[in-house]
């Protein structure tokens, strides 16, 4: 009896023993893991690279004699109130914004009379009031039409578009280089006028001459600017001589300066290999351009290169401490009540809600030690601030604050993994502490670190809450690094990716357009943290070589 | 080409905006650039602004490339304490200032800050585009947003079916987006439509006034208030009355003059000027441009209604430009 009862126990015990219920359990929490991280990724990649692809454009006439053009952006089916079954409806990107009003327009198949393709519906992005939906109608030449079909008028468009671009990229290196330079000389002698001023007193021999340099460049300054200004006024006429005449589905006539379009192009007529070459030339432009009407149109440039600049200053910023703060904690501090309680305390740290470092920079960084820094060195520029605001450095160092326990952590478990034996063999041969740091241990713990700088990294590329507070900002067209001295300009306010998809989700004016932006940021920022990442773990393995194989 | 079609590809050229919906007002100067202009325009407040500010900046970027800008919009209250700490050269309101805040600044710098009306917008009460309501009081908008129903309206409004609505909305419930409570939207909201009383637990409170349209957008039983603005396909502006018996005026570019429309409201931009003395030549001419024909058309453009040339003109003067 005894015998057959303990059968089955013995069975069972069999079973957990081999560990199948533990294989299965824990390759199905991987693989729902997995499929999850899948799913978010292809809705992210999916949805992120269709927007700007370029999809047909449709032209339906209405019952009511109205006619509407656009793209299809998406589709819906309601319930009829008539009682005929559900109804499907089409929002259509309308654009034209200065003509009616509305981006967009909901249209019910029922109120559909015909519905076609036009080959000659064109799309034309400007560099302001969003996008032109409209044949060509003519080409204007000095008021004049040059050509007064479809297919001339665009031929004569393709004529002269680059030239026209050529004129543009010119007079924009003109405005921004040459003016610039002009201005910024006139800027600085005002400012030491005014410092003369704050520091010697008014009529005092050092503003004298202050004024007097300052009225020399600035007169010098007005001379070199109405040159500037005759060139560029030359090159805006010779681009507003060329117009391309377009009607809207709706009978209106309108004329567009080449120079305000930034690309046109005729979706119903494009075969693959020329909607490939759009949808390259719209990803160029997203990649390297900066944002136009709010946001909501352009590129995401400085956003991209901020959030890059930013993760570099703050590791640079969090690494050395990092590392410093867990040498002294593993290698030189006495074990004791004291470091345990540093040790809780630093792990607490990571649990700290990061819209709390947010507050603490902004009243420590922005307001103490930047309103000091203005107050010290730029009292000049006063009441504009110069660091006594959020920015870049100011940025950087919160985030390096956020992610420090992870530094910290992942050096120290390192150090730890470090055998003591090679410790007690370097003080043998002679070494001393540090010579045994320097030579022994941290060689073995690097690639550790560098794990922990890559979480850091990650991590503090994602944030965005504590941003928002001290540096991200919605527009920032003006890079934080440039060809002007000191070339690094660590007080400027910035745009961050992971703001940026905020902005374009919750705050946009075209919040229909913007929507899909926003799965495109997020796939760049993915992207953007992926690639840094890689950078980081190809360095790490390059290290691991050279320095653990040098050590024996 | 004929000669008349010609001579409308003309008129379409001079005047852009003549075909939108508001025409600008003709007296309104055209900004022209000036020499020695640099520096950085900083920008702290309203949501609400946040893109005419953009669009401002971009406008202004164009004629002086060298010009940083930085705009940071969370919400009208945000503007005054950066207006006093000095981080901002720029705040942006859509209510005006409180006494308290006014004070705040007084305390620093002895004056009360400048404030110059740049443009109007009507806040409008959205609801789904499916919504067949037709009009709202302010009685009836006070008992769906607010628990204490200062306007004394009977009931407690909860369901679309209490407006005598048809079919399924007989007994869809009301869903309420709002913004949150640093948005100058919610105070000006709260002031003139709710009587000051206390907005509803279940009122879902949203980041940016965009974010509200797409709460409304996306929900068939939802209404919100958010700047006209932020307007989609998607969603209604509901026209509205004052009180019971009264016509409904809607948000239509026509009323935005007329002064029917109850919610209509300056949308102020706050600036840090002494009396008497001059502004700084950066803050000066981005002042100048916003009151400027190209200004104006940007306001336009972000879906707001343009001041008037007079109205322009009292500002600069304010300010001590002209």
């Amino acid at each position: 009896m005894s015998g057959g009862r303990a059968a089955p126990r013995r069975e069972r015990t069999a079973l957990f023993a081999q560990g199948e219920p533990m294989i299965w359990l824990t390759g199905g929490g991987l693989a729902l893991a997995l499929a999850m991280i899948a799913g978010l990724l292809a809705l992210v990649v999916v949805q992120g690279s269709v927007t700007l692809w370029p999809g047909p454009v449709t032209r339906v006439e209405l019952n009511d004699g109205r006619a509407v053009m656009g793209e299809v952006a998406r589709s819906e089916s309601v319930g009829a109130t008539g009682g005929d079954g559900p109804v499907r409806r089409r929002l259509f990107r309308t654009g034209n914004f200065e003509l009616t009003g509305e981006h967009f327009q909901w249209v019910a198949d029922s109120d559909i009379r015909a519905e076609s393709r036009p080959e000659w519906a064109l799309v034309v992005e400007r560099t302001a009031w969003g996008r032109f939906y409209g044949a060509p109608q003519a080409f204007l030449l000095d008021g004049r039409a040059a050509a007064s079909d479809p297919a001339s008028a665009w031929a004569m468009y393709e004529q002269h578009r680059l030239a026209v671009q050529r004129r543009l990229r010119e007079r924009q290196r003109l405005e921004s280089r040459d003016i610039g330079r002009v201005n910024r000389r006139i800027e600085s002698a005002r400012l030491a006028v005014k410092s003369a001023e704050l520091r010697h007193g008014m009529g005092s021999v050092p503003h004298r001459e202050a004024v007097a340099r300052f009225e020399a460049v600035e007169r010098q300054g007005l001379a070199e600017h109405a040159r500037l200004r005759g060139r560029i006024e030359a090159l805006n006429r010779e681009n507003a001589r060329f117009q391309l005449a377009l009607a809207t589905a709706d009978g209106w006539e309108q004329a567009i300066p080449l120079a305000d379009i930034v690309r046109a192009c005729a979706p119903n007529r494009l075969g693959l290999a020329a909607k490939w070459a759009v949808y390259g030339s719209r990803w160029l432009e997203f990649l390297s351009g900066a944002p136009r009407e709010a946001n909501s149109e352009g590129g995401v440039f400085p956003a991209l290169f901020g959030t890059a600049l930013m993760t570099v200053v703050m590791s640079v910023a969090v690494v050395p401490f990092g590392v410093m703060a867990a040498l002294y904690l593993r290698e030189y501090a006495k074990a004791g009540p004291l470091v345990s309680l540093v040790r809780i305390a630093i792990n607490n740290l990571a649990g700290v809600p990061s819209i709390v470092f947010g507050v603490f920079g902004l009243g420590f960084f922005c307001y103490i030690v930047g309103g000091w820094l203005d107050r010290s060195f730029f009292a000049a520029n006063l009441p504009n601030p110069t660091f006594g605001k959020g920015g870049l450095l100011w940025s950087a160092l919160t985030l390096a604050l956020l992610t420090l326990p992870v530094v910290i952590v992942a050096t120290e478990e390192s150090l730890a993994a470090v055998p003591n034996s090679m410790r007690e063999g370097s003080y043998a041969c002679g070494a001393g502490k540090w010579q045994t740091i320097r030579r022994i241990v941290l060689p073995r713990a690097l690639p550790g670190i560098l794990t922990g700088t890559i979480l850091a990294m990650a991590r503090g590329a994602g944030e965005v809450a504590p941003l928002m507070l001290v540096g991200a900002v919605k527009l920032a067209p003006e890079l934080p690094v440039d060809a002007v001295a000191p070339f690094l300009h660590p007080e400027r306010s910035f745009m961050h990716l992971g703001f940026h998809i905020f902005d374009l989700g919750f705050q946009s004016p075209n919040s229909e357009a913007a929507r899909p932006m926003v799965f495109t940021v997020t796939l760049l920022l993915i992207a953007l943290i992926f690639l840094l990442n890689l950078v980081a773990v190809l360095l790490r393995a390059r290290l691991k070589k050279k320095f653990v194989t040098g050590a024996f | 080409m004929p000669r008349w079609k010609l001579a409308r590809f003309v008129l379409a050229l001079a005047a852009p905006a003549a075909f939108a919906q508001v025409p600008l007002d003709a007296g309104l100067p055209v900004y022209q650039p000036v020499e020695g202009i640099s520096g950085t325009i900083k920008s702290v407040g309203s949501d609400t602004l946040n893109n005419l500010m953009t669009l401002w900046a971009e406008g202004f970027r164009r004629m002086y490339p060298n010009v940083q800008v930085e705009i940071e919009g969370k919400g009208s209250s945000t503007a005054p304490p950066a207006l006093i700490e000095g981080t901002a050269t720029f705040g942006p309101m859509s209510r005006p200032m409180k006494e308290a805040e006014v004070d705040g600044f007084k305390q620093k710098y002895g004056y009360a800050p400048l404030a110059l009306k740049t443009s109007i917008d009507m806040l409008a009460v959205y609801v789904n585009k499916d919504n067949p309501v037709e009009g709202l009081t302010f009685a009836q908008v006070d008992a769906i947003f607010s628990r204490d129903r200062k306007l004394g309206h009977p009931e407690d409004l909860v369901n679309w079916g209490q407006f005598g609505l048809p079919g399924e909305w007989a007994t869809r419930p009301i869903s309420l987006y709002g913004r949150n409570a640093a948005s100058g939207t919610y105070g000006f909201f709260k002031e003139h439509v709710l009587g000051k009383g206390d907005y509803k637990d279940s009122v879902k409170e949203q980041p940016g006034s965009s974010a509200v349209v797409q709460g409304v957008a996306s929900d068939r039983g939802g209404i919100g208030y958010s700047g006209i603005g932020y307007k989609t396909a998607d969603v209604r502006a509901v026209p509205l009355a004052m009180a019971e018996g009264e016509d409904f005026v809607p948000a239509t570019p026509d009323q935005a003059y007329t002064g029917d429309y109850p919610l209509a409201r300056f949308l102020l931009v706050y600036v840090n000027r002494r009396p008497g003395a001059e502004l700084d030549p950066l803050q000066r001419e981005f002042i100048r441009y916003v009151f400027s024909r190209q200004g104006q058309e940007d306001v336009l453009k972000d879906g707001y209604f343009p001041v008037t040339a007079a109205m322009a003109r009292e500002a600069l003067q304010a300010a001590g430009i002209e």
